[in-house]
């Protein structure tokens, strides 16, 4: 972690800091910006004050290891999981738990509630489960050929999950299968372009590989020193960055690309990288990484970028969150420091 | 860095060879280690206590095809998961259901980067129930393959067998795998720092518990040992098959069944030493290799001089039958006879023709490390699928250091250690596989020596 204190912090302006008690697993904006969710490895989720970083309010021990948390797209409710098998739903504002749903014995490893907020879909093992808004079970699908590693939504009804050997896209309206992508290798990290045509998974066999819905067209880019297990697609869907070593790589979808052309590479970092997070809105990437450090990158739409600012903090980065307006972002790290910085334009 | 790395055991065996018993001996056992147990059986007894996680054995194949590089994703979203909790335990034990091949499991400690950064694969522990064993090789390639990958072997479940049938399992399973360490266990009953901290690829460790493991079949048939007082006595021997005899006199040989296989192991030593030879009516020299010269017809009479009361074990190549070896006491006047305490014949070990074996190459000189790369590379992209485990060290021309070896399948991990010193520049490699071709893997090695 050393070396890195002499970067140049650039368009980061220093905010607050707060601490929680454990390795901080997610951290999220709720309530259009005005709080910040964090939970930790332990199962305890603070709500912090997004201007002063005040603790709003802290419940502990949610789970008997807390696995995910996702906030309703009208930012009042949220929900996590946990190793415990359950599902917890919340008031943001006051910290105070709606319904607690059992699931079962296993692990609830992902989450993710519809973009219009009418279905919350969470990943149980190798089955996906469906639930109306207010908890009800609606629906829960075969399994799949392994524990689920990913889900994401495409579409108002339509849920994409990832799992050794294949993407299934569901139609959660119709219980249907509507289509599969299929690769042999096991996809560990699965992001979406915005518009739900590209859908890009990691591969545990060091690859990233992706689909284009529209075309049937598929490709794989491999040559990573490590599995990338965390991507990131820029609001446009022109730009996907990748982990799976200390650089970040940015393929570029403008035009023919990314096949047959050379991604952007920003190096900075000393160890993998451990977050990505495009800004809401615009060319900004965040990048973060077991070293510690974090950067902020102006990206071009070939995938080449420039450092804008960077910092360094004195443990793996696990999170970055950026504000929904942009100007805010907050790194978690593997000690449950979270580190807010305000950020130019 | 690599200190704080989390150690790992895998605990693999049949259904029904005490996996379980054991487990909860460990975690019962006070050892001081805050022990995370992911647990793979189902329909067995449950785990009593402890961080116990079940995880459904989850075996990926990667895109490439190549079995060497097959994982298990279970583990690495479950360590994944730990790992971020570490302050909370200290040591992973890993337990595989009985038909799992092991290969996958070892294979994520050095294939999964995130995993090979967190966690170091402390040793592979396999429980054998000694009543089914022998059907269980015959049966399944599992078997053979968590007997061939394992660094400590428990014979479990000992009162249900026989000594004798013990010594046969044992031996059977020594020469699929050499380089392990056997222990014997009624219910899993053993000491826990035997199965959990072994380091077990320190291969000093190994070498020094079994040194004759480059030699399984034992140079010599018969083993008798004797009480003998102070003062002189006479080996006579009638005429036999052969024209001489190595014979290899060991002072202070315990006449139990352990210690006479320690004397074996040393007297394995002493065989391979050039050897001193005695004609008749010479002395027998002591620890020391002897060429007992036979050319003569009839009765030929050698003498041993012993300084003090102890008991002697002379490990002859050929029984005593066959030349009608006795031992007198040579007094002033009278000749006795002396019985041995006991005798023991050490009979030829390839009972069974397993098609999972193991040899080593050992020889002195140093490698070129071009040559040794291209020579490894090579072999462990042809034949990866059938080496199983691979383990040494070599001596590299102008280096001063050891490099360690160890593999498993076509993944290899190679490091230099300490500097050699005052010891002998060696190169020593143990192999474990299916159908090898010895032969040429040797000639191969040799080709790299400078």
């Amino acid at each position: 972690m050393s070396g890195l204190k002499n970067f140049k912090k650039g368009i980061l302006r220093d905010g607050w800091t707060a601490d929680i008690d454990d390795y901080v697993i997610v951290c999220e904006w709720a309530s259009g910006g005005n709080s910040l969710l964090a939970g930790d490895v332990t199962g305890g989720i603070s709500a912090f004050d997004s201007s002063s970083g005040d603790t709003l309010w802290k419940r502990e021990r949610n789970h008997d290891g807390l696995l995910a948390i996702d906030v309703h797209p009208n930012g009042e409710v949220f929900a996590s999981t946990g190793q415990d098998g359950r599902i917890l739903i919340y008031n943001v504002l006051t910290g105070e738990k709606n319904k607690t749903i059992e699931v079962g014995p296993e692990w609830v490893e992902h989450i993710a509630w519809s973009p219009d907020g009418r279905w919350l879909a969470v990943a149980y093992s190798r089955k996906i489960i469906v639930f109306s808004s207010d908890g009800q079970k609606r629906w829960h699908s075969d399994n799949h050929p392994s524990t689920v590693s990913a889900i994401s939504w495409s579409g108002a009804d339509e849920l994409a999950v990832a799992c050794y050997g294949k993407v299934a896209i569901y139609d959660v309206a119709t219980e249907c299968i509507q289509e599969q992508l299929e690769w042999k290798g096991s996809l560990v990290s699965m992001v979406l372009s915005p518009d739900g045509d590209i859908v890009a998974c990691g591969s545990q066999d060091n690859s990233v590989h992706f689909w284009r819905r529209s075309t049937a067209q598929d490709s794989m880019m491999s040559g990573y020193p490590g599995k990338p297990a965390h991507l990131a697609f820029d609001s446009s869907g022109t730009l996907l960055a990748t982990g799976g070593s200390e650089t970040v790589t940015v393929w570029s979808f403008l035009d023919l690309g990314p096949e047959g052309t050379r991604p952007g590479e920003l190096e900075l970092h000393n160890r993998p990288i451990s977050s990505l997070a495009f800004a809401p809105k615009g060319m900004r990437l965040a990048s973060g990484s077991k070293d510690g450090s974090i950067a902020i990158w102006l990206l071009q739409k070939d995938g080449d970028g420039e450092l804008l600012g960077a910092a360094s903090l004195d443990a793996p980065i696990s999170r970055l969150a950026w504000r929904p307006d942009g100007r805010a972002i907050v790194a978690a790290n593997a000690v449950g420091k979270l580190t807010s910085w305000r950020v130019k334009n | 860095m690599m200190d704080s790395k989390v150690p790992v055991t895998i605990l693999t065996g049949f259904l029904g060879s005490g996996k379980t018993t054991l487990l909860n001996r460990i975690l019962t056992e006070e050892h001081g280690k805050r022990i995370a147990v992911i647990e793979n059986e189902f329909g067995e007894v449950g785990i009593d206590q402890g961080l116990v996680i079940n995880a459904d054995e989850e075996v990926f194949e990667m895109s490439n095809g190549c079995i060497c590089c097959t994982v298990r994703g279970d583990l690495i979203r479950v360590l994944g998961n730990l790992m971020k909790r570490r302050d909370k335990f200290d040591y992973v034990l890993v337990e595989t259901t009985g038909l799992a091949d092991p290969g996958p499991v070892a294979q994520t400690f050095f294939m999964d980067d995130e995993i090979r950064d967190e966690f170091s694969l402390d040793g592979i522990v396999t429980l054998v129930d000694a009543a089914h064993i022998n059907e269980q090789l015959e049966r399944s390639n599992e078997s053979v393959e968590q007997v061939a990958f394992a660094d400590v072997l428990v014979l479990n479940k000992t009162d249900l067998v026989s000594t004798e049938s013990l010594d046969k399992i044992e031996s059977r399973l020594k020469d699929m795998n050499p380089m392990t360490k056997f222990l014997r266990a009624e219910r899993a009953k053993i000491p826990v720092e035997t199965v959990l901290g072994l380091s077990a690829f320190d291969l000093d460790q190994i070498l020094e518990r079994r040194p004759s493991f480059l030699e399984p079949e034992y140079p010599f048939e018969w083993t008798g040992v004797y009480r003998l007082k102070a003062g002189n006595y006479e080996l006579s021997l009638d005429d036999g098959p052969d024209p001489n005899m190595s014979l290899v006199a060991v002072s202070n040989q315990n006449e139990q069944e352990e210690a006479l296989r320690e004397g074996a192991e040393w007297c394995v030593r002493r065989y391979a030493e050039p050897p001193q030879e005695v004609f008749p009516g010479d002395t027998i020299p002591i620890g020391q290799h002897a060429d007992l010269q036979l050319q003569s017809e009839g009765h030929k009479k050698f003498f041993l001089k012993i300084k003090e009361t102890q008991d002697i074990g002379l490990f002859t190549q050929h029984t005593a039958e066959e030349f009608n070896i006795k031992l007198f006491k040579n007094d002033d006047e009278s000749k006795v006879r002396i019985s041995p305490l006991t005798e023991r014949t050490w009979v030829a070990q390839h009972e069974h023709d397993d098609e999972v074996r193991s040899f080593a190459i050992e020889c002195d000189g140093d490698v070129d490390i071009q040559k040794i790369n291209d020579w490894l590379g090579e072999l462990l992209a042809e034949r990866g699928i059938d080496i199983f485990r691979l383990k040494g060290f070599i001596s590299i021309a102008n280096d001063p250091r050891r490099f360690v070896f160890q593999g498993v399948h076509m993944l290899i991990d190679s490091q230099p250690e300490r500097e050699w010193g005052d010891l002998p520049r060696r190169n020593q490699l143990v192999f474990i596989g299916r159908n090898l071709d010895e032969t040429s893997i040797r000639e191969g090695f040799n080709k790299c020596l400078v």
